[in-house]
C-alpha cells in the first residue's frame, strides 16, 4: 500500500507542477487588464485591455484597419486608436481584447490588433471535470485491489487448490 | 486457453501501461494547454478539444471491448473474460458520462447552448443509457451464469448504437462538426493534431490499466466472497453434525 501511496504523491505533486506552470503561462501572456488599469498603469508595455466598444463612437476607416473608438467596462472608459490589420470583429457594442500600448502624451491607447475574448471558466471546468473523476475513479479502484489482497493475506484465505 | 495467456501476457506490462499512459497525458497536457496555438474562431475554448475528443474516442474503443468480450463469452463460456466485460462496461460509462460533461461545458461557448438533441448527442447519449442498463442487469440478477449471459446479449444488441455514433454527423444535419480525422484524410493542423494525438494514446492506454486494474478487482472480489461463503457452509456443517 505504501508504494501506491509514494505513486499517487508523485501524480499529484506533477498535477500541481503543471497547474502552476499553465496558470503562469496565462498570466503572463494571456491575462488582460480593464480600461481603468491601463490607463492607471500607463506603462510603455504592450498589454491586453479588455472591453466593449461604446456605441456611437466608432469612427474611421474600419475595414482598412484604421479607426477611433471608446473603449467602456462597467464605469470607465478609454479613448483607443486601432492601426493594424483589417479586423473581423471591430463594430460597435462588442466586447473585445485589444492589444497594445498606452500612449500617455495623448492620453490614447494605440491598438495593434484585436484578440478573441477568452472564457477560461469553459476550459478549466472542463479539464477539472473530465479527469478529476477518472482520478478518483482510478485511485479508488487500486487502493481496494490492495485492501481485498492484504484481506486475502491476514485472513488465511487463500490455499493452493 | 488462448485468452488466459493473452490475459496473463498483458497483465504483466500493467505498469507500463499505467506508467505510458501519465507520460502521455502529462505532455498532452502540457502541450495543449501551454503550447498549442488558439483556434481562430474559437480562441482558448478550443483547448476543451484535447479533453473532450479523447474521452469519447476511448469510451467508444470500450464498446467495441465490451461486445467483443460479450460476444466470445456467449460463445467460449468462459468467466474471465465475462470478469473483463463487467470492468469495461463500468469504466466505459465513466468515460462516456466525462465525454458527454466535457462535450457540454464546450458546446455552451461554441453553440450557445448546453444541450441540444442533436444525432451525434442523442445516440450518444443512448449508448450511455445501454452501459448503466447493462450494469443494472449485473446487479438485480441473482444466477451469476443468468447474470453474464443476458448481459452479454445486451451488449451485443447494443452494438447496433455504435455505427449510428460514427456517421450521425454525415447522415443528418448536425451542430456536432463533422469527424476532422477520418479515412478521407487530417483537416487539422499539426499544432493541433499532435497534443490530440498524446491525449488520445494517453487515454487508451488509462483505458487499458484502468481495465486490468478492476478486472483484477472484481476477480478478487469474488475470490474472497467465494472462500468466505466456503467457510461459512464448513462452520455450518461442523455444527451440523452429530
Amino acid at each position: 500500500m505504501t508504494s501506491l501511496y509514494l505513486r499517487w504523491g508523485g501524480m499529484l505533486i506533477v498535477a500541481i507542477v503543471l497547474t502552476g506552470l499553465t496558470y503562469s503561462h496565462y498570466q503572463q501572456h494571456l491575462a488582460t487588464l480593464s480600461p481603468s488599469q491601463a490607463k492607471a498603469q500607463g506603462l510603455n508595455q504592450e498589454v491586453r485591455v479588455l472591453g466593449m466598444v461604446r456605441g456611437g463612437t466608432l469612427e474611421g476607416n474600419v475595414e482598412g484597419g484604421d479607426a477611433t473608438f471608446a473603449l467602456v467596462e462597467k464605469d470607465s472608459t478609454i479613448s483607443v486608436r486601432y492601426h493594424g490589420p483589417p479586423p473581423d470583429n471591430l463594430r460597435e457594442l462588442k466586447t473585445l481584447v485589444l492589444i497594445g500600448k498606452w500612449n500617455a502624451s495623448d492620453n490614447i491607447f494605440e491598438a495593434r490588433d484585436i484578440g478573441l475574448v477568452t472564457n477560461y471558466g469553459f476550459v478549466v471546468g472542463a479539464y477539472l471535470i473530465g479527469l478529476i473523476p477518472l482520478a478518483i475513479f482510478l485511485f479508488a479502484m487500486s487502493r481496494r485491489v490492495g485492501l481485498l489482497y492484504e484481506e486475502i493475506k491476514t485472513s488465511k484465505l487463500y490455499q493452493e487448490e | 486457453m488462448i485468452i488466459h495467456r493473452v490475459i496473463r501476457k498483458v497483465q504483466r506490462f500493467q505498469g507500463w501501461f499505467g506508467g505510458g499512459a501519465a507520460l502521455c497525458i502529462i505532455a498532452g497536457l502540457y502541450i495543449g494547454l501551454i503550447g498549442s496555438p488558439p483556434d481562430y474562431y474559437q480562441g482558448e475554448v478550443v483547448r476543451i478539444m484535447y479533453v473532450h475528443v479523447p474521452l469519447a474516442h476511448t469510451s467508444l474503443f470500450a464498446y467495441i471491448v465490451l461486445s467483443i468480450g460479450s460476444m466470445w463469452y456467449l460463445w467460449k463460456r468462459d468467466p474471465i473474460v465475462d470478469n473483463m466485460c463487467h470492468a469495461v462496461a463500468a469504466i466505459g460509462a465513466i468515460f462516456t458520462t466525462l465525454a458527454l460533461a466535457t462535450g457540454m461545458i464546450w458546446g455552451k461557448p461554441t453553440w450557445n447552448t448546453w444541450w441540444t438533441w442533436d444525432a451525434r448527442l442523442t445516440s450518444y447519449t443512448i449508448m450511455l443509457m445501454i452501459l448503466i442498463g447493462y450494469l443494472m442487469l449485473r446487479t438485480f440478477i441473482d444466477d451469476s451464469e443468468k447474470e453474464a449471459r443476458y448481459a452479454a446479449v445486451l451488449a451485443i444488441l447494443g452494438l447496433v448504437d455504435l455505427p449510428i455514433i460514427h456517421f450521425s454527423v454525415e447522415w443528418w444535419r448536425t451542430l456536432h462538426q463533422p469527424q476532422s480525422i477520418s479515412m478521407r484524410g487530417v483537416s487539422i493542423s499539426s499544432g493541433i493534431l499532435i497534443p490530440l494525438m498524446c491525449m488520445s494514446i494517453g487515454m487508451s492506454l488509462l483505458f487499458s490499466y484502468m481495465l486490468m486494474v478492476r478486472t483484477q478487482l472484481l476477480y478478487l472480489d469474488r475470490l474472497l466472497h467465494a472462500k468466505k461463503g466456503r467457510l461459512m457452509s464448513q462452520f455450518h456443517m461442523s455444527k451440523t453434525d452429530p
